[in-house]
C-alpha cells in the first residue's frame, strides 16, 4: 500500500526487509527472505557505495526536459550533475534524440551560515529565481543529509510557495542518511512523481505502455523495445531520462507499466494500480531471447494482443534464433573439460533475474552472483529463476569493492562482468569486462534489450574472450589495493558485523 | 504568466550569491579526497554519508577529463557510510571500526580521515577517535564538511592538516623548490602541468618538490620543510600554505600567479627563479636560447594552418583564474589572438581579485584588452558569453555545445569541468605546451582546404 498522504515513501528497509550484506547460498537467502529472517549486518570495513541522492537522482532528474532540478544541499552533492548539458549529446538526431536538450539545475549550495540558522528562506528564493529564470513545467527539489539534519521543512516551503510558482514542485526526499539502500532512492523519486506530478487521465490511451529505465539500459535498448512494441501496434512512454514534465503528467493515462528493472520500477508501477488502475506485471524483462518472448507475451496478454505477439516472435525468432545458435557454438567451443564457461556478474536486484537466465541461454554457468542488494520484493521471481537455472552462490554487497575483489578471486571464473567505477575489479589473469553500457551510447555495439540486444550483448561477451592483455598487464604492472591477507582468507565478508542493524 | 512574474523578488539570487546552476567546482571534502588521492601511499578515509566519495568520484575526478582517482579512488575508497543511525548515536564507533579495519586491509604508508558535512553536524570528536591509532599507523584528519567551503579550499585544508599534522623540521636543501597552487582534479591538467614545471626547472639545476604523483607520496609530503623556496603558481590558492609554511619554517615564497604556456611565459619563468635563487645568468640565458629556438623552430610547422584557420581570433576563456591568466597571456602574446571576455569561475576571494585582473589585463602585446568578470552561476555566464562574437572559446565541456549552437567558436575544454575527453599526463604547460594546445584546438576543425 502507498501512502500518498505521508511526504516520503518508507525505506527499502521499512518497505521490504531490503539488505545489503548476503553470503551464501541463493536458495537459504529466499528460505531466509520468505520466514521474514533476512538480516542486515554493519560493516567494520565499507568502502564508497553511493547513497539515495548519488546513485544517481542527481544526474537523472537533470534529464527532464522543460524542468529545473534544485539540489537543496552543500555544493559537493550536486557535483556528479555537472555533465548535464553534455550528456545524450552524442546521440544522433536522425536515432530519434530530441534536437533541443537544454536542462537546467541550481544547487543551494548550503554554506556553514546556513547550516546553523537555516536555508529556508534560500530555498524559497531559489524555487522563484528556477521559475523566473526558466519558466519550466516543474521544479525538483532534492534534499540532502545537510538539510534533513539542520531540519528544513520542506514540506512547509513548498506549500507556502507552489501558489506563486506556476511550475508544479516535486519535493523529493532523499537525505543521504535515510537508508542503507541505493533503492529507497528511486522510492522516493516516484512517490514525489506520484504525489505531485501524475495527473488524473483526460482520457485512457490503450495503445500506450509505461517503460520505466535505468541509466544503465542504453538509447538503442529504447530503440529496440520501440520497434518490437510498435510491430504490436503500441507506443511507449519511457520514463524518465529525456522525458517531457507532460509524460509523467500522462503516466496514468498509460494501459499498461512493463518493467525493465523490476525493482527499480515497482514502487512506481504499483502508485498507479493504485492511484489509477493502471495494470503492471514486474517480471520478466525483456532480456534474452527468451526472456524477451515472455514480456511481450504477457503485454499481450494484459491489452489483448496475444495473435499480433505470436507472430511477431515468430518472425523475429526466423532472424535472430540463428545468430543466438552462431553464439552458443562460440561458447560451446570454449568449453574446458565438459565444464561451461563461467562468469561473475556484478548485479542490480533487476539484472539478477534477467541476466542470469540469458546467461544460460548462451550457455554460459553463474556459480556466483553479485547482487547490490536484496529484498522481499521478487522472492517469487527468484525462485522461478532457480527453477529454471538451478542453485547457485550469492553476494550480497552495494559496489564493496574490497569484497568484489575477494569473490572474483575465490571463485577465479573465466569472465568478471563489472559495473562501471568498480574498483580494480578489472585487474584479472583471466577474463573482465563491463555489465553494461550507460544511457548515452547510441552504439548498436552496446544494445542490450529485445532480440536485438541479446545478439549484441552475445557477441560482445563472445568478443570478450578473445584477449585479455589489458587486464593481465595491468594485474602483473601494478600494486593490488589490499593487503594479501585478505585474499588468502575464506571470507568476503570477514568485516560484517555478528550483530544485525 | 507575466502576473506571477512580478511576485517573485527581484532579488533572490542577489541576497544569496552563491546559489548557481552548476558552479565549476565540488565541496571541501572534495578537494580534500582529490588532493589526498593523488599523494601516492596516501589512503582516503571519508568519514561521511555514502554517497560522498561517489559524487566526487563523478564530481570530481570523473569530471576532470575522465579519472578514476587511481587505485584508491571510486569504490576502492574506504568511508564509514554515516546513516541515520549514527546520527542519533554518533558515528564515532563506526570511524574507530573503520580506521582500524582499513589499517588492516588497505596498502598505504599514510592514512587521512576526511570528515565531512555529517560528523561536523553531529558533533564527532574525530580527533579522539585517531589519537588511538598513532601508534600502528600515521593518520592525518582533515575537517572538511562540504558546507565549509569549495574544492579549492579542501586542498588548502589538507595542505594546512600536512603543516600541522606532519612536517617537522628537516635541514634545507639548496635549490629545492616545492609546487603549490595546482590543485589535483580540478585543474584537470595537474599531473601534467607539475611533470612539466618539474622538467622545465630542472633544465636550471633547480630541484623540484611537486609533492603530489611521486610514488613515495608520503616522503614527499615530509621533505616540504626542505625547500629553499616555495612556488605558489596561482593568484591565490595555495598562498595560506606558503604563508604557514614561511611562519613555521621560514621557507620564502613566490606567487607565480599561473604556469607558463608557451615560450615566453616560460623563459620569464626560468629568468625570475634563476634570479631568486640565485643561478649562473649565463646557464639561465643557454637553457633559454636552446628551449626557444626549439620551440619556435617547431611553431613553423603549424604556422600555416593556424593563420589560414584562426588568426587574430577573437576568443573568450572561462576558467579557474590561474588557467585563465596563462591563456589569456598565451593567447594574446603568443598567438596574436584577441581576448575578448574572460570569465572566472573558481570565486576568489575578494582580496586577491585585484592582483587576479591585473594578470588578466597588464602586459598583454596587442591593443585588446579582456573584460573580466567573477562569476560561478553556469545561466549567467552563457548569456555572458552571447553577448560577444568570438571565433575561439576556451572553457570547460558546459561550454561545447554553446559554443557550437550559439556562438559558432571553436572550443577547446581547458577547465573543470571536462567530460569531453580523457586527460591523463597531457598540459599546456612549458614551451611546447602552447603547441600542444593548437594541436588539441585544431582537431575540432582542421583539414583539407
Amino acid at each position: 500500500m502507498i501512502n500518498l498522504n505521508e511526504s516520503t515513501c518508507p525505506t527499502r528497509e521499512q518497505r521490504a526487509n531490503g539488505i545489503n550484506s548476503y553470503n551464501g547460498k541463493a536458495s537459504q537467502l529466499v528460505k531466509d527472505a520468505k520466514e521474514g529472517k533476512l538480516v542486515n549486518r554493519e560493516r567494520i570495513f565499507q568502502q564508497n557505495s553511493g547513497c539515495i541522492l548519488n546513485f544517481y537522482l542527481t544526474v537523472r532528474v537533470a534529464t527532464i526536459r522543460d524542468a529545473v532540478m534544485i539540489v537543496h544541499a552543500p555544493v559537493g552533492c550536486s557535483a556528479p550533475a555537472a555533465l548535464y548539458r553534455e550528456v545524450f549529446r552524442r546521440i544522433p538526431v536522425s536515432q530519434g534524440r530530441p534536437e533541443k536538450l537544454d536542462f537546467h539545475w541550481l544547487t543551494t549550495n548550503i554554506t556553514e551560515k546556513d547550516a546553523i540558522y537555516g536555508a529556508g528562506d534560500k530555498l524559497k528564493r531559489t524555487i522563484e529565481e528556477a521559475q523566473r529564470r526558466y519558466n519550466p513545467k516543474a521544479i525538483f527539489i532534492l534534499t540532502s543529509c545537510t538539510s534533513g539534519i539542520i531540519g528544513e521543512d520542506i514540506e512547509g516551503i513548498v506549500s507556502e510557495v507552489q501558489p506563486n510558482i506556476e511550475a508544479t514542485l516535486v519535493p523529493i526526499h532523499c537525505e543521504g542518511i535515510r537508508s542503507r539502500i541505493v533503492q529507497t532512492g528511486y522510492d522516493a523519486f516516484w512517490h514525489g512523481i506520484l504525489k505531485y506530478l501524475v495527473k488524473k487521465p483526460k482520457k485512457k490511451q490503450h495503445d500506450l505502455v509505461n517503460v520505466a529505465s535505468m541509466l544503465s539500459y542504453t538509447w538503442q535498448d529504447k530503440v529496440e523495445i520501440t520497434r518490437l512494441l510498435s510491430k504490436i501496434g503500441l507506443r511507449v512512454n519511457f520514463i524518465p531520462e529525456f522525458a517531457t514534465v507532460e509524460q509523467f503528467e500522462t503516466l496514468s493515462e498509460a494501459a499498461l507499466t512493463a518493467p525493465l528493472c523490476p525493482t527499480y520500477t515497482d514502487y512506481l508501477s504499483k502508485g498507479l494500480e493504485q492511484e489509477y488502475g493502471v495494470p503492471y506485471f514486474l517480471y520478466p524483462s525483456p532480456i534474452g531471447i527468451a526472456n524477451t518472448d515472455e514480456w511481450l507475451r504477457t503485454i499481450g496478454r494484459y491489452l489483448g494482443k496475444e495473435e499480433e505477439v505470436e507472430k511477431v516472435i515468430a518472425e523475429e525468432h526466423k532472424e535472430w534464433l540463428p545468430k543466438l545458435e552462431k553464439i552458443r557454438e562460440g561458447f560451446e567451443a570454449l568449453k574446458k573439460d565438459g565444464k561451461e564457461y563461467s562468469v561473475l556478474g556484478s548485479l542490480g536486484q533487476g539484472r539478477l533475474l534477467t541476466q542470469t537466465p540469458f546467461f544460460h541461454e548462451l550457455g554460459i554457468s553463474t556459480p556466483v552472483t553479485i547482487c547490490q542488494d536484496f529484498d522481499n520484493l521478487i522472492l517469487e521471481e527468484v525462485e522461478q529463476l532457480l527453477a529454471t537455472v538451478g542453485d547457485f552462490d550469492i553476494v550480497i554487497n552495494t559496489f564493496q569493492a574490497a569484497e568484489v575483489a575477494h569473490t572474483a578471486r575465490k571463485y577465479n571464473p573465466d569472465m568478471v562482468l563489472s559495473c562501471p567505477f568498480m574498483g580494480s575489479a578489472y585487474k584479472r589473469e583471466k577474463g573482465q569486462t563491463r555489465i553494461h553500457a550507460l544511457r548515452g551510447d547510441a552504439r548498436d555495439w552496446s544494445t542490450q534489450a529485445g532480440y536485438k540486444g541479446a545478439i549484441a550483448c552475445g557477441n560482445f561477451l563472445l568478443q570478450a574472450t578473445k584477449n585479455r592483455s589489458f587486464q593481465q598487464t595491468m594485474l602483473a604492472k601494478t600494486p593490488d589495493t589490499y593487503h594479501s591477507w585478505w585474499y588468502e582468507q575464506p571470507d568476503p565478508h570477514y568485516y560484517h558485523k555478528k550483530v544485525e542493524v | 504568466m507575466s502576473q506571477v512574474e512580478n511576485k517573485l523578488s527581484e532579488t533572490a539570487i542577489d541576497l544569496y550569491p552563491e546559489v548557481s546552476e552548476s558552479p565549476r567546482y565540488t565541496c571541501a571534502l572534495g578537494g580534500a579526497y582529490g588532493a589526498t588521492l593523488a599523494t601516492y601511499g596516501n589512503v582516503p578515509i571519508l568519514h561521511s554519508g555514502a554517497g560522498c566519495g561517489m559524487a566526487n568520484a563523478h564530481g570530481l575526478t570523473f569530471a576532470s577529463g575522465l579519472n578514476t582517482g587511481g587505485a584508491q579512488g571510486t569504490t576502492s575508497t574506504p568511508c564509514s557510510c554515516l546513516v541515520e543511525e549514527h546520527v542519533i548515536f554518533g558515528g564515532e564507533q563506526k570511524l574507530k571500526d573503520l580506521v582500524k579495519s582499513s589499517i588492516e586491509i588497505m596498502k598505504g604508508d599514510l592514512f587521512t580521515v576526511i570528515s565531512g558535512c555529517v560528523p561536523a553536524l553531529i558533533g564527532d570528536d574525530v580527533d579522539a577517535v585517531i589519537q588511538e591509532f598513532q601508534d600502528r599507523a600515521t593518520i592525518l584528519h582533515v575537517n572538511a564538511p562540504g558546507f565549509s567551503g569549495t574544492s579549492y579550499n579542501g586542498y588548502e585544508a589538507y595542505l594546512d592538516a600536512v603543516i600541522d599534522q606532519l612536517l617537522t623540521e628537516v635541514p634545507v636543501e639548496k635549490n629545492l623548490v616545492n609546487i603549490l597552487g595546482i590543485v589535483p582534479n580540478q585543474h584537470v591538467f595537474w599531473k601534467g602541468d607539475l611533470e612539466n614545471i618539474k622538467n622545465l626547472l630542472e633544465k636550471i639545476g633547480i630541484k623540484v618538490n611537486t609533492i603530489f604523483l611521486n610514488f613515495n607520496g608520503v616522503e614527499s609530503l615530509k621533505k616540504i620543510p626542505a625547500a629553499e623556496l616555495n612556488l605558489v603558481f596561482s593568484p591565490w590558492v595555495g598562498i595560506k600554505a606558503a604563508e604557514k609554511l614561511k611562519e613555521k619554517f621560514g621557507t620564502p615564497y613566490e606567487i607565480i600567479s599561473h604556469v607558463p604556456v608557451g615560450p615566453k611565459d616560460s623563459s620569464a619563468l626560468l629568468r625570475k627563479i634563476g634570479d631568486v635563487l640565485g643561478l649562473s645568468k649565463d646557464l639561465v640565458h643557454d637553457v633559454i636560447n636552446e628551449e626557444e629556438r626549439k620551440a619556435y623552430r617547431y611553431t613553423e610547422y603549424l604556422s600555416e594552418a593556424f593563420m589560414i584557420s584562426v588568426p587574430h581570433a577573437y576568443y573568450g576563456v572561462v576558467a579557474d583564474s590561474r588557467t585563465a591568466i596563462e591563456l589569456v597571456r598565451y593567447g594574446s602574446n603568443e598567438l596574436g589572438w584577441n581576448p575578448e571576455i574572460v570569465i572566472v569561475t573558481d570565486n576568489p576571494p575578494e582580496e586577491y581579485r585585484e592582483a587576479i585582473i591585473k594578470g588578466l589585463t597588464e602586459n598583454l602585446e596587442g591593443v585588446v584588452n579582456p573584460k573580466v568578470i567573477f562569476e560561478i552561476d553556469s545561466h549567467k555566464i552563457r548569456q555572458e558569453l552571447n553577448k560577444h562574437t568570438l571565433q575561439v572559446l576556451l572553457a570547460s565541456s558546459l561550454e561545447k555545445y554553446i559554443a557550437h549552437d550559439e556562438l559558432d567558436a571553436i572550443h577547446l575544454s581547458i577547465a573543470y569541468p571536462v567530460y569531453d575527453k580523457v586527460i591523463v599526463d597531457k598540459s599546456y604547460a612549458g614551451y611546447r605546451g602552447g603547441i600542444a594546445l593548437f594541436e588539441d584546438l585544431s582537431a575540432t576543425f582542421a583539414g583539407p582546404l
